[in-house]
């Protein structure tokens, strides 16, 4: 959608306008603060000693570093499978929850409590849950004939524990905003499509759906980029391991920044990054511009 | 349309999902009624064996939670109302208004959420103390007034309104202003009861950047007093999950009042 | 674009310079000095270091002293880093040893090599072998010892009597270990005979290494350049651990979360090694406290934290100095010890009365500050020390595991340590 050529014009003004608080603030906070990051990935720099300049030398190792070309791939898979499950989950619980039944307000919060609950309450409820001896996991599982796993412990399960962790501790969140769309899809619509004839299923996947694709393409966007940078859980639990089986991209940054100090090596880690991100988003944003329906 | 089910069949998926999601609440609910040393077992146990109420006033005792609470509250209510009035703005003027570098400029501002805090954080700590704000409130509340996330959302969700009736506004002689504000938010309430939440939440919940910029008690915020309960090698749990289960309540209790936002008559269309 | 981003950093860069001049929130005010110290200490020891700066700015009416606490340790780093960075830092700093290298880079960071040269009232000698070495940077000495402890033998003597083994001895051997470990494992019972921390850490590395000076070995060599850890020696220590945790199946692996210290106090590990700090978190256990069972010597392994004194101008690092000198001299320390349990910092305060009233009051820590004397070797204080810790952690984490043999395991952590000394930081 191309701008007008009415560069005065009043509709151009008037966006400007609307916008410029936010983006004075944005660029204030946001953006000044990653031109110091772009900077610092410059430079030899452990934020103690005076630095030096690297030149590109960051970005040369980081090519050839095969530790963190493996939390990139660590980090691919994470996301991968975090992003459907979680908003195809929501969006199932969202459904549920979408109606008049009897305490619908209680399932509502009951679902909203682990987005509101700290990591570290989260960290240490799910290393007690997963614990391969004590924990209830196994236990259930072996009462089925299943197990036991090693969960965090284990190597090759471990991402997938983080899987399941944050899903639960964010199904909420996606689930408020599916919530919050679903009251946006008036009733005469879903009406005149049962007029017509139309099964529960058909309208569903042709009418609802495409009604609640505007709140899917954020929550697609939104749950990449955050998936892209997880950190927090991955911290209170496995600590980047087994043998770096969940060391991500933000861990290796953190563990490069906090543990080596390696602050310039971790800001070209970040930017790195970032520049992943931004091509996952545009990708989302351009495939959804195309698909996404809007006007009701 | 609306039918009420003596029993409905969601009740049977419903049950078992709140039940996993309650857990959390449940043993932090149990840690803070126990004793510290009932607290050092493992596994531990869901059944408390007794009541020991004593770690919420303990708990409160140890720091100043009542001076904590009120600056979290100011923190948090500072960044829900001015995210309310900025991203709505931004975010219709992205939704509805063509103007030139429109689309850039939402990527850059969308762009500014893919860097990790981690690492800009140091950054912004020095330009909130070039503002003079270190060690304040207002350190707490400047980085936090507007979320590119807010802007996004909001863009979406406005984007979903029916354009006619905005533009019967403005052939009536509305202002743009005036179009976002009598016709566009009062349609949008769930969206913004949302963004009031989240942006709540965040905040609220927010460690981090507090304790890089509060070093005062009297500035510090509920997270920061939480942090207290936790040494290096001993932590109180029960008196941090007592701390936790008190910082929650205000985040449970705006959730519920906001609910009333979400649940719109399914009769009502919004045309007037 | 990019005009606007030299704009940008040009930007920075002048925040970067107009906030760096000025100090801390100490400073001077009609002849007082004022001096900022931060600390992370919470409970007991927060309400003995507010007592103990109370009572010191009583004293000595020519200095104020305002402590504060900076957050949790864990992040301590990034709120002391982020505070140098912007130029306003406190005067004294709590930090671990594990940070010493690093932290003596920056040149905001006192040397007290010559005040000690100069002030012999400090009795730098009295401290233990273990905290002068961890201070210790090359020619500087970048702090002042705060907190000393090792690791030693903590059992459940009633484990013990209920498997019917003789309580550990001071004469122990790795075997007798071994063998008290498999008799006390009970997988139907989900009971372990001793736990060992696994997140490839230093939690799991320190441990390593006591093993590892017990056979005689070293983490690096002399002239610290290459690594010596993976020795005869420690390939011995590693296969003790292989054979524990993959043969006997007698270690709880404990991944990092501390759940070994809820485990050992609700009986279901028999031995742990760890060190004085735990000991609290077990009141419902009767335990004995043992020297580490020996190879060839029983050397274990203490971690020293310290205060770091910033610059923040002459008056401020004298007075800060002052405080130091007071709070660690041998009265001041006793009265630390005896109301939080933190071992003695220097030798001689064993001989004070209070010392008596000390062991007392704690259970078993009369042979954790015997057990100081153990403390022969300690790890090298390098600036590339965390990427020496990580390989080795990495490997023992893989060998506990199942996943590596130990000399394989060891001879790999060893050349990365090779290539990142190499490298020379």
């Amino acid at each position: 959608m191309r701008p007008g050529r009415r560069i005065l014009g009043s509709e151009h003004l008037a966006g400007w306008v609307f916008v410029l608080p936010a983006t004075v603030l944005i660029v204030v906070f946001g953006i000044i603060p990653i031109g110091w990051v772009v900077l610092l990935s410059f430079q030899h720099n452990d934020l103690l000693a005076a630095p030096t300049w690297a030149g590109l030398s960051n970005y040369r190792e980081l090519v050839h570093d095969p530790e963190f070309r493996d939390s990139v791939r660590r980090t691919i898979v994470y996301t991968a499978l975090f992003v459907p499950i979680s908003v195809g989950g929501a969006l199932a619980v969202a459904l549920l929850l979408h109606s008049e039944i009897r305490f619908n307000r209680f399932y509502r919060t009951a679902v909203f409590v682990p987005v509101a609950t700290s990591t570290v309450a989260t960290g240490i409820l799910f290393n007690w849950l997963l614990d391969p001896t004590y924990g209830i996991a196994n236990y259930l599982l072996g009462k089925v004939g299943l197990g036991p796993y090693g969960f965090f412990q284990d190597p090759d399960q471990a991402l997938y524990a983080i899987v399941a962790m944050t899903v639960w501790g964010w199904l909420g969140f996606d689930v408020i905003i599916y919530l919050a769309a679903l009251q946006g899809i008036p009733g005469d619509v879903l009406e005149a499509a049962a007029l017509d004839g139309a099964g529960r299923w058909a309208t569903f996947r042709h009418v609802v759906l495409p009604l609640l694709s505007p709140a899917t393409l954020f929550l697609v966007v939104w749950s990449t980029i955050n998936a892209l940078q997880v950190f927090d859980e991955i911290y209170v639990t496995t600590r980047g391991g087994p043998l770096q089986a969940t060391t991500v991209i933000v861990y290796e940054l953190y563990n490069q920044a906090f543990a080596l100090f390696h602050a310039g090596y971790a800001a070209a880690i970040a930017l790195v990054l970032f520049l992943i991100t931004l091509v996952f988003s545009v990708l989302q944003l351009w495939v959804g511009n195309r698909r996404v329906h809007y006007s009701s | 349309m609306r039918m009420r089910l003596p029993f409905s069949p969601r009740h049977l998926a419903l049950v078992p999902i709140s039940a996993l999601m309650l857990l959390p609440l449940v043993w932090m609910f149990v840690t803070s009624v126990e004793t510290l040393d009932q607290t050092r077992h493992f596994p531990p146990t869901l059944i408390p064996s007794g009541f020991h109420w004593s770690n919420y006033r303990a708990a409160w005792d140890q720091a100043p939670f009542g001076r904590f609470f009120v600056n979290s509250l100011i923190v948090t209510g500072t960044a829900v109302a001015s995210n309310l009035l900025f991203c709505s703005l931004a975010g219709y003027a992205f939704a509805r208004l063509r103007f030139f570098g429109r689309e850039v400029l939402f990527i850059a501002l969308l762009a500014t959420l893919m860097v990790p805090f981690q690492v800009i954080m140091i950054p912004t700590f020095l330009i909130v103390q070039h503002l003079g704000l270190v060690d304040s409130l207002g350190g707490l509340i400047a980085p936090n007034l507007v979320t590119p996330f807010g802007i996004f959302l909001l863009r979406q969700f406005f984007r979903t309104l029916p354009v006619d009736l905005e533009e019967a506004a403005r052939i009536d002689g509305c202002t743009r202003l005036g179009v976002l504000f009598r016709i566009v938010l009062p349609l949008s309430l769930p969206a913004l009861a949302t963004l009031g939440i989240v942006t709540f939440l965040w905040t609220w919940n927010d460690f981090l950047w507090p304790l890089i910029v509060i070093t005062s008690t009297d500035q510090s915020t509920v997270q920061l007093g939480l942090a207290s309960f936790q040494g290096a090698h001993d932590t109180k749990w029960n008196l941090l999950m007592a701390g936790n289960v008190m910082a929650l309540a205000p985040m449970l209790i705006v959730f519920v009042v906001a609910q009333r936002w979400f649940v719109r008559s399914l009769a009502s269309t919004g045309i007037r | 674009m990019r005009r606007r981003l030299l704009l940008a950093t040009a930007l920075v860069a002048a925040l970067s310079l107009a906030a760096g001049c000025g100090g801390g929130s100490g400073g001077s005010s009609g002849g007082r000095v004022n001096i900022v110290l931060w600390h992370g200490y919470v409970d007991t020891e927060g309400k003995a270091i507010n007592a103990a700066a109370a009572l010191f700015n009583k004293t000595h009416p020519k200095i104020h002293i305002t402590v504060q606490n900076y957050g949790n340790s864990d992040y301590a780093l990034q709120k002391v880093l982020t505070a140098i960075r912007g130029g306003s830092y406190p005067d004294i700093v709590y930090l671990y040893g594990s940070w010493a290298a690093n932290v003596a880079r920056t040149p905001h960071a006192v040397d007290i090599a010559p005040l000690i040269k100069s002030d012999p009232s400090i009795h730098w000698n009295d401290f233990w072998p273990a905290e002068r070495q961890a201070v210790t940077v090359g020619d500087k000495i970048i702090g002042v010892p705060a907190l000393v402890d090792n690791l030693a033998l903590v059992y459940n003597k009633k484990l013990f009597r209920q498997a019917g083994i003789p309580f550990p001895t001071a004469s122990w051997t790795w075997d007798d270990l071994r063998a008290a470990a498999q008799k006390l494992t009970n997988p139907s019972a989900k009971q372990f005979g001793w736990a060992y921390v696994n997140d490839a850490s230093e939690d799991t590395v320190w441990r390593f290494d006591a093993l590892l000076w017990q056979a005689g070995g070293d983490i690096l060599t002399p002239d610290d350049k290459h690594a010596a850890f993976n020795s005869p020696a420690g390939v011995k220590a590693a296969t003790l651990l292989q054979q524990m945790a993959t043969i006997d199946h007698s270690i709880y692996l404990d991944s990092g979360n501390d759940n070994y210290a809820n485990l050992f106090n609700s009986g279901k590990i028999g031995m742990l090694f760890t060190g004085p700090w735990d000991l609290s978190q077990f009141p419902d256990v009767d335990y004995g406290v043992q020297i580490l069972p020996g190879d060839q010597n029983h050397q274990t392994i203490s971690g020293p934290d310290q205060w770091v004194m910033l610059d923040n101008g002459d008056a401020r690092t004298k007075a800060a100095w002052t405080f130091l000198k007071w709070f660690t001299s041998p009265t001041e320390a006793m009265r630390w010890s005896l109301a939080t349990g933190d071992l003695p910092i220097r030798a001689s305060e064993t001989k004070l009365p209070a010392y008596q009233a000390y062991v007392k009051r704690y259970n078993g820590i009369a042979t954790f500050v015997q057990n100081e004397g153990n403390a022969l070797k300690a790890r090298p204080v390098l600036v590339d020390y965390n990427e020496i810790s990580q390989a080795m952690g990495q490997a023992i984490q893989a060998v506990l595991l199942g996943k590596a043999q130990p000399k394989q395991a060891l001879d790999q952590a060893a050349a990365q340590v090779n290539q990142v000394l190499a490298q020379g930081g």
